[in-house]
């Protein structure tokens, strides 16, 4: 990672995209832009980025597609800008492999908050045998799970699902993705399938809490495994 | 055509009767060349002519008189009702009894025959009406014909149809024809037979209420159409406002964050930059709710234009004085232009929502030409660019609200904005376009007649 991280920002409003860049490139990024979809992949092509902020409607082609040909070889992270009505566009390029999303119109915040997140899992290295996060440890190996002291008994497939969450931490998994990769195509549309297991994980992790835990529901969209705001900044 | 009962009791009686002399007449004739017993056969003859034409009643009678009219003409003595032989009553009764058998036999053969062809006649009107209605007929233009067919069926000389209970004039008696399939009135002294009408009219009365639900249906799925059709234009409009306002609030929200935020450094440029866009996008936003309001002002038919005489050349000044682009303007004026009689602000803006969708469309480079001349009665203002041009089919729809002919900027309204003041202010604006080749769209303002001396 060069000492500035490169993000390409691809939008097709002028005016959007000016103040976008400023603000990237004000937090310590180096930023180039992109206003069609022929011209993001040209950019992506020529030098890769360490990191795509996508629009998903763009003039040429939706940015559903760009993350499709951006998979077919590069897993450079992607966030989604989408508007409230693009919903099932946004899980589309979700599906399609963009990482995360913000809705627009959002707080840059949060949008360079989820900058960060993306750029730390693509940097970190997985194939650790043992995830910690929080109080929850996961050892791959032995196939075992531990929040704090207390051991947790999980069925294969709980432990399936909680570790691919885990391997993802902080990022956002959608249905589809989580189902293809535990149960495998045949169940990839079976959504309800999950939301009973994901409730099964939830109360075997979370037993007491009534607030948000480990697994964060994105509404529509998917789940993702984080550490409990309280065990953030301890 | 049916006769009072009596006169046809009397013509039945008179044809039998007539029939019965003939055939005694002819018997008559060939008395004395054959043994007289056999010849009372040729009694069966009028006795078959009479069941074919009036029954089986009258048959038997004819049969009873023959045999009478055998006795006493042929049978010694002869001119009395007795007889010499005894043994010809048996062969009279005998052919009494054939006579009767026979007679009964071709009136109910007569009477199959004619109940055939009257259900046919039914069948045949049960399927027209059908066929009309797989067709789609309209109800209410087809019931005359269908009454007069249902009356012809009927054996009644006219019928009338209605598709409620209706009311009957006084010469008339209704036949209800089932539930919401309406009644049929024939004339009360004409009464159709109870068969042909137990037959006819369920089946009549069945067709029509399918045919009355079938019209009730179209009209609720049409109801439903244009009910879906307003639903889509509301969702489209809605869509295309949102889209419109939060494309540059999410800019404005972008660049306010950026100014605000602790973890972002800006330059004075970045700042200026930033500041530059927030302006830009107000400005957007703010003339949206301008072209919204107007919209809604107009379609209230609420614009209320302050009139005022203008001179046309004025009107054409203060429009290019707000046009951003006014050095890609071409103008060309006639002379003595007549004055007219409008709010000048709202013209101005007809004229500015026109020149800059002017030179929107147009290729870059391409000049736009306001050109002015006058007619009598009217002043013509021509905005033309040099464009793609609006496809014939879309010549009117370009002026709706939200109609955008393609994505290039706008949300739609300035056209139909202008069109509304345009018409507000007595005006007509409309477009004149070849596909591929530019548009020319045209105001034209009632002309004051003598504007020299008003002006003056």
């Amino acid at each position: 990672m060069s000492p500035k991280p490169y993000v390409l920002i691809v939008d097709d409003e002028p005016q959007f995209l000016r103040a976008l860049a400023t603000g990237i490139r004000g937090a310590g990024y180096e930023v180039d832009t992109a206003a069609t979809a022929t011209e993001a992949l040209m950019k992506a092509g020529l030098r890769t980025p360490e990191a795509i902020i996508l629009d998903l409607v763009l003039p040429d082609r939706s940015g559903a597609e760009v993350a499709r040909e951006l998979r077919l070889w590069t897993d450079v992270p992607i966030v989604v800008v989408s508007a409230v009505d693009e919903e099932q566009e946004k899980i589309t390029a979700l599906d399609a492999g963009a990482d995360d999303y913000v809705t627009k119109p959002f707080a840059i915040g949060e949008l360079l908050a989820r900058l960060r997140a993306v750029l730390r899992r693509s940097g970190s290295a997985s194939g650790e045998p043992v995830i910690s996060i929080g109080e929850l440890r996961i050892d791959l190996e032995k196939q075992s799970v531990t929040v704090g002291e207390r051991l947790v008994r999980l069925t294969p497939h709980e432990f399936s699902l909680l570790s691919l969450l885990a391997r993802n931490e902080g990022k956002l998994m959608t249905h589809k993705t989580i189902l293809r990769e535990v149960w495998g195509a045949a169940y990839q549309l079976e959504s309800s399938y999950l939301h009973v297991y994901i409730s099964q994980l939830r109360r075997k992790l979370e037993p007491d809490s009534a607030g948000p835990g480990y697994i964060l529901t994105e509404p529509r969209a998917g789940y993702r495994l984080v550490a409990p705001a309280s065990l953030e900044n301890p | 055509m049916r006769h009072h009962p009596l006169q046809s009791v009397l013509r039945e009686l008179l044809a039998s009767a007539v029939a019965v002399a003939v055939t005694t007449a002819a018997i008559a004739l060939i008395d004395g060349h054959v043994p007289v017993l056999a010849l009372a056969v040729l009694y069966i003859l009028p006795v078959l002519a009479v069941a074919f034409f009036f029954g089986s009643v009258w048959a038997s009678a004819t049969a009873v008189a023959g045999m009478l009219a055998f006795n006493f003409f042929f049978l010694p003595p002869i001119h009395t009702l007795t007889m010499q032989d005894s043994s010809n009553w048996f062969a009279l009764g005998v052919f009494v009894v054939t006579a009767v058998v026979v007679g009964t036999l071709a009136a109910r053969a007569r009477q199959r025959a004619a109940d055939a062809e009257q259900r046919e006649r039914e069948t045949a009107l049960v399927a027209d009406v059908a066929t009309q209605l797989l067709r789609g007929m309209h109800l209410e233009g087809e019931l005359e014909r269908l009454a007069s067919r249902a009356a012809s069926t009927l054996g009644v000389s006219r019928a009338r149809l209605v598709l409620d209970n209706g009311l009957a004039t006084t010469d008339e008696s209704p036949y209800a024809l089932g539930e919401n399939a309406g009644t049929l009135f024939v004339p009360a002294v004409e009464e159709p037979s109870a068969s042909a009408r137990h037959r006819l009219l369920p089946a009549l009365g069945a067709l029509l209420a399918v045919a009355r639900e079938r019209e009730q249906l179209a009209r609720d799925a049409l109801a439903a159409e244009s009910l879906r059709r307003s639903d889509a234009a509301k969702t489209a409009v809605l869509r295309a406002v949102s889209h419109d306002f939060r494309t540059p609030l999410a800019t404005i929200e972008t660049a306010l964050g950026a100014l605000e935020s602790r973890e972002i450094e800006l330059s004075s440029d970045d700042r200026a930059g930033l500041l530059d866009s927030i302006r830009l996008e107000h400005g957007r936003l703010k003339r949206l709710v301008e072209d919204l309001l107007d919209l809604s002002r107009l379609q209230a038919d609420a614009a209320h234009p302050a009139l005022e005489l203008w001179p046309a050349n004025a009107l054409v000044e203060q429009a290019l004085d707000a046009v951003h682009r006014r050095d890609r303007i071409e103008i060309v004026l006639a002379e003595n232009l007549p004055v007219v009689r409008v709010d000048a602000v709202q013209i101005q803006r007809v004229l500015v929502n026109l020149l800059e969708n002017a030179l929107r469309v147009s290729p870059p480079g391409e000049p736009v030409t306001i050109r002015v001349n006058a007619t009598r009665k009217e002043l013509l203002i021509r905005v033309v660019d040099r464009g793609r041009g609006v496809p014939a089919d879309q010549l009117e729809r370009i002026f709706e609200p939200f109609h955008q002919l393609d994505s290039a900027g706008g949300a739609g309204l300035g056209l139909a904005i202008a069109r509304g003041f345009a018409t507000a202010n007595g005006g007509r604006l409309w477009v004149e376009s070849l596909s591929g080749q530019g548009a020319s769209f045209a105001l034209a303002l009632p002309a004051i007649e003598t504007p020299a001396e008003v002006l003056s």
